[in-house]
């Protein structure tokens, strides 16, 4: 350590004045960068907000306006006293879908990825390639034989009919449940592949310590692997919840009832008119709405991802 | 890396010799020809309809909410009369929606008992045999009297005609057409006359060119419509149902679409996606581009977006509506569009009845009828809509100011002229082709014009039969 | 193997013959609800998309009406006979190739940026983070327009897009970007901003979190021997990073080739400008069009793609794994680095030379390989056919 400040005060004094200049320009050159990039990633977040505060007409020009003419408040008037969309119950189904669901993935994610990670077992390469593979079917295909399997699951409800046996039925059927919209989903390959190389990068060292001590492997797992890998179990929780949040297929095929209906499937539909013309400032209003809780879970989160962060060093 | 490799087609390997040996089962004659596979008629049992029984139908459609208003209130009123049947009715935004739920239903078998339709959704359904024909309802003990068949529109009633096999698959419900929105003020002040012709429609257009340079006289809204629409007035062919579908590719299209082509570049007419967007922008005045339309020939369905802007509470200008353009006004073609009522097979007779007599109610119900059409500015498909006084009154209030009523009574008062296009699975396809055949040959530059409109015409045909499976 | 050695010598305490059993299933334990999900959820529908690639002529529709199909290919035949298969082929690849590098190379320097600063650095990655809680019904629309140009007729345009006032800011001409008549140059430099653009955020915030957990000593250590910045960059961040990079790449690849949603975001379902429908088209473009009335083709044409995107992985890990700093092969290094600061900042410098001189290349390296090796593949298609 003394070394090193030793080599730091050394350093600070080759320091001369151009490479002070040079230094600014840089970080200038740096902040530059950022806010233009910046001001590019943000702007349909600008034009989401700026729609929803348009009215109709100004919305259906050929040739759209940067600016609202008239700010027009109705649309967010609209998106909370419309009967279409019970916003209260979309939100709670949402809210209950995406935490469940991110819980259990985690759960299945972290496991795989230790497993993918440190553990040696037969096949393992093989095996991680296939689930590779898994991720370059386009996933369409995959709703015709799920959809299939979620009516008549392993085959209950048709042993239930052939039976009698209406416990069978009710079990093997999943339309409308809240199970539907999170089982199907609950394994990421994407994620475990995520966590997986981030478990990679921590090093082997801590591992064969902790054997050497006799710590077992999924105390290690929870008490070193997790914290180290926190940011990055974050970023997949954010991801995670992000993919309920916007989900709209599926639950639309499996789960479109009142009970269960998801926000994304209740806001597509709630302010369609006959002619299927949607009012879509109404709508970009009520996504901006819908949005600004995910947005506060997210600032919160992100402080989480910094708390990680420091602790990420190799100390634990 | 080897092993990843030899283990992943290992796999495969295994998967596919599964899938032979699972296939090799069930090797037979390809069963292609299952258009006709939904013909079996309803038999009504002797005992009739149990009134006692509580049965329940679903009932899918796209209707946004203050349709589904009416409709839950016109499931209140048939309830009133059976009070048995309870209807569960869900939207599934539109008909595309509708279509993609269904479809996937009837793979497990799970379908509604009836839903909101295009006549290219019935025959797609009907590959799995899923639709129940009606024939066999329409004339039961429940069936329409002959009082209320005549009451439909005749056009309107015999799409559900229209699968090549003279069978009913559906009713109509409620209908749009396309008119020709024209700018009234601009007209009476420059002493044009209104257009009958597409003679006449290209003597004005150069005539309004001439008065405002900038101009774009007519605007199209829809493409698919606008060659669908060419081929009846010409009496050309389209489409048929029966073993060669496609048939659009004829001199007289490429003809007419040459001739259109030629309006396009002398920028006498826009379409939809050609300007970028509705043309009613360019009608109504809205748009910044500078340009404008003075006429547009779009849908009733749409009659509220050519509504000109209000000024201190006057219209900026006054439309006036009228029929579009004929090759032959003597033997008038309008093309009519909009949502039919379709009744999936069950094993249970008493929900097919059910379904039957409540699609029967919303088809024939003058309240209902009446209040679609002043929520949506659709036709009604039951001519007597017009002896109930509120109709009448929505009706009489036609002008600028109510536009969508001035635009429906055009739609009623060319009830004669509406045509029926054959459907069969893979119609939708040729209607988009034919969208995108107008969008292209529009657009074609350079000299040879004509060998790159006939390989445009080819293409779209190659790319019908192809997407349709054949 | 390193980890097997020392596993012995761990397990000494408990019966030794126990523990290999248990150690043997021990994973598969670990892994069991992953892979009872994936069997049902995923493996047992590509068992089925398989049967159905392989019954010719297969539609749902037809099964449930009770047809029976011929077993054979050809399902597989009909995709490769499609005239705009070629065009289906060539407009994937080229997005794949151009937006992997590009996306991941701006996420890179924007992450490194972002972790090089301090102020403003909890404002800026919120802002950068910020496109994921938008919905993308709101940015297909946004970035239509941006390029908008409508010359529908009128011989003066008010409006042509934000992205020509600022090529007229500059003293350019405008550019047809996406509107009739638009050529095809105009409309790829369209998508690939756009999928870019679409891309970034998430690999940001991978990167990010990836450069947020490198430890600090390397750079320190560079500090000292006062390295030149892009030397830091290529010598130090991104092989440290080249496991979160790996992830970004691949990740992107299998994105990329399966690229449609945002072609539809910006030219609709006609997959290309108005009066050249499916100029744009994709491969997966072409499997929905498909999945609606003929299961048996779309599933044959997603086997081909897979079987791509398959080629190309197996590349990509191939190149990943040479040049993985923190996989197997670099154990032996990293032995000599023990797990405390102090050490680890003394490992630092003799690690470094390790780094200059080793066979590291950058992630770039790859993503040319494997950019490489679709064009290869394609060459070869587009001969073969």
């Amino acid at each position: 350590m003394a070394e090193i400040k030793v080599m730091k005060a050394k350093d600070m004094k080759k320091v001369s004045s151009r490479q002070k200049v040079g230094k600014v320009l840089g970080l200038t050159a740096t902040y530059l960068f950022l806010g233009i990039m910046a001001i590019i990633v943000i702007f349909p977040f600008y034009w989401m907000i700026s729609s929803s505060l348009k009215e109709m007409d100004e919305y259906r020009r050929a040739i759209p306006t940067l600016i609202p003419k008239v700010l027009d408040f109705a649309n967010y008037v609209e998106v909370f006293t419309s009967e279409d969309l019970l916003l209260g119950k979309l939100f709670y189904n949402t809210l209950l879908v995406g935490v469940v669901s991110t819980f259990f993935s985690l759960i299945i994610t972290v496991l795989s990825a230790f497993a993918f990670a440190r553990l040696e077992f037969k096949g393992k390469n093989a095996l991680f390639a296939l689930l590779l593979a898994t991720m370059m079917i386009p996933g369409e295909l995959f709703t015709i034989t799920n959809y299939q399997t979620i009516n008549d699951f392993l085959g209950l409800a048709t042993l239930g009919k052939a039976l009698g046996n209406q416990f069978l039925i009710t079990i093997g059927n999943w339309r409308n449940t809240y199970a539907v919209l999170i089982i199907p989903f609950l394994v990421s390959v994407f994620y475990i592949y995520l966590l997986r190389q981030n478990f990679i990068q921590i090093p082997n060292e801590l591992y064969l310590a902790a054997k050497v001590d006799g710590t077992s492997d999924f105390k290690y797992l929870c008490k070193v692997m997790i914290p180290l890998a926190l940011p990055t179990i974050i970023s997949i929780t954010i991801l995670k919840m992000m993919g309920s949040w916007n989900s709209y297929m599926w639950p639309r095929l499996v789960a479109n009832d009142e009970a269960h209906r998801l926000i994304t499937n209740g806001l597509r539909t709630a302010f369609t008119n006959a002619e299927g013309v949607t009012d879509i400032p109404v709508q970009m209003a009520a996504v901006a709405v819908v949005s600004f809780p995910l947005f506060l879970v997210f600032i919160f989160l992100r402080k989480y991802i910094m708390k990680g962060v420091s602790r990420s060093g190799i100390k634990g | 890396m080897k092993r990843i490799i030899s283990s992943i087609i290992a796999l495969v390997m295994v998967l596919t010799f599964c899938v032979g040996a699972m296939a090799s089962c069930n090797v037979g004659d390809v069963n292609v020809n299952v258009n006709g596979n939904g013909g079996d008629d309803v038999v009504i049992p002797e005992e009739g309809f149990d009134t006692t029984k509580p049965v329940t139908i679903t009932f899918y459609h796209q209707m946004g909410a203050a349709l589904q208003e009416i409709l839950n209130s016109a499931i209140a009123d048939f309830n009133e009369l059976y009070p048995n049947i309870t209807v569960e009715h869900s939207s599934y935004g539109d008909y595309n929606g509708v279509r993609d739920q269904i479809k996937t239903e009837i793979s497990v078998g799970n379908q509604p008992n009836l839903a909101y339709c295009y006549p290219d959704h019935i025959a797609l359904y009907n590959i799995a045999g899923a639709v129940q024909t009606l024939d066999s309802l329409i004339d039961g003990q429940y069936g329409f009297t002959a009082e209320q068949k005549a009451d439909f529109v005749p056009a309107y009633y015999n799409e559900g005609k229209a699968f090549g096999d003279g069978k009913m698959y559906s009713l109509p419900i409620s209908k749009s057409t396309e008119v020709l929105y024209y700018n009234e003020t601009f007209f009476t002040e420059h002493n044009l006359t209104v257009p009958k012709t597409w003679d006449e429609m290209e003597a004005v257009c150069r005539k309004i060119k001439e008065i405002d340079p900038t101009c774009i006289p007519l605007g199209y809204d829809s493409e698919a419509n606008w060659f669908i629409t060419m081929c009846e007035q010409y009496g050309s062919d389209y489409t048929a149902t029966g073993d060669d579908n496609f048939l659009f590719d004829n001199e007289t299209n490429r003809n007419f679409v040459k001739k259109f082509r030629s309006w396009y570049q002398e920028k006498l007419v826009t379409t939809e996606e050609l300007s970028g967007g509705y043309t009613s922008a360019l009608f109504t005045g809205e748009s910044d581009s500078g340009t404008r339309c003075y006429m547009c020939i779009g849908s009733t369905g749409g009659a509220t977006y050519q509504q000109p802007n209000q000024t201190n509470g006057e219209y900026e200008f006054e439309v006036g509506i009228t029929s579009i353009p004929q090759v032959d006004p003597t033997n008038p073609k309008v093309i009519s569009q909009g949502p039919s009522l379709c009744i999936f097979k069950n094993a249970d007779t008493q929900e097919v009845i059910a379904s039957w007599l409540f699609a029967k109610f919303l088809t024939t119900d003058v309240n209902f009828q009446a209040s679609v059409s002043m929520n949506n500015g659709y036709a009604p498909v039951i001519q007597s809509v017009k002896n109930n006084q509120i109709y009448a009154d929505f009706l009489a209030s036609a002008s600028t100011a109510n536009i969508q009523a001035y635009a429906v009574k055009v739609a009623l008062d060319q009830a004669n002229a509406y045509y029926v296009s054959p459907a069969f699975n893979g119609s939708s396809v040729a209607r988009d082709q034919v969208g995108l055949l107008i969008q292209k040959c529009f657009a074609l530059e350079g000299d040879d014009v004509d060998s790159a409109i006939a390989k445009a015409f080819k293409d779209a045909i190659a790319e019908c039969k192809y997407q349709s499976g054949q | 193997m390193t980890t097997n050695q020392v596993k012995t010598v761990g397990v000494r305490k408990k019966s030794f013959a126990q523990t290999i059993r248990f150690d043997k299933w021990k994973g598969w334990i670990y892994l069991a609800p992953a892979l009872v999900l994936l069997l049902i959820f995923t493996i047992w529908p590509i068992y089925n998309t398989i049967r159905m690639s392989l019954l010719e002529g297969y539609t749902t529709m037809k099964d449930v009406g009770g047809a029976t199909f011929q077993f054979g290919i050809g399902n597989f035949k009909r995709v490769l006979e499609y005239p705009g298969f070629i065009t289906c082929l060539k407009n994937t690849i080229l997005l794949c190739v151009l937006t992997v590098p590009i996306s991941t190379f701006l996420a890179l320097l924007i992450a490194v940026c972002l972790n090089a600063i301090k102020p403003l650095q909890r404002f800026l990655q919120t802002i950068f983070f910020m496109p994921y809680v938008t919905n993308s019904i709101a940015i297909g629309m946004v970035f239509a327009a941006m390029f908008n140009m409508i010359i529908g007729g009128s011989a003066r345009p008010d409006s042509v897009g934000i992205v020509n006032n600022v090529l007229e800011f500059f003293g350019f001409e405008y550019i047809n970007w996406i509107n009739a008549g638009s050529e095809y140059w105009a409309n790829i430099v369209v998508m690939v901003v756009y999928i870019v653009w679409n891309a970034l955020p998430f690999k940001i915030l991978i990167l990010l979190g990836g450069l947020q957990g490198v430890n600090k000593q390397y750079y320190e250590a560079a500090k000292i021997d006062s390295t030149p910045k892009w030397r830091v960059f290529t010598r130090i961040t991104v092989p440290l990073l080249s496991p979160m990079l790996a992830y970004v790449v691949i990740t992107g690849f299998i994105g990329g080739f399966k690229e449609y949603s945002s072609i539809v975001g910006i030219f609709g379902e006609s997959m290309g400008p108005v009066g050249n429908a499916y100029a744009l088209d994709t491969m997966v473009g072409f499997i929905y069009r498909a999945i609606g009335n003929q299961e048996g083709t779309a599933s044959a044409a997603a086997l081909i793609l897979f079987a791509i995107i398959f080629a190309v992985t197996m590349v990509n890990l191939y190149v990943s794994k040479k040049t993985d700093y923190t996989g197997k092969k670099s154990n032996a290094k990293k032995k000599k680095k023990a797990p405390s600061a102090a050490k680890a900042a003394k490992a630092a410098k003799p690690r470094k030379s390790i780094n200059l001189n080793a066979t590291v290349k950058p992630v770039i390296a790859w993503s040319i390989y494997a950019a490489t090796l679709v064009i290869a593949i394609a060459l070869a298609l587009i001969f073969w056919l």
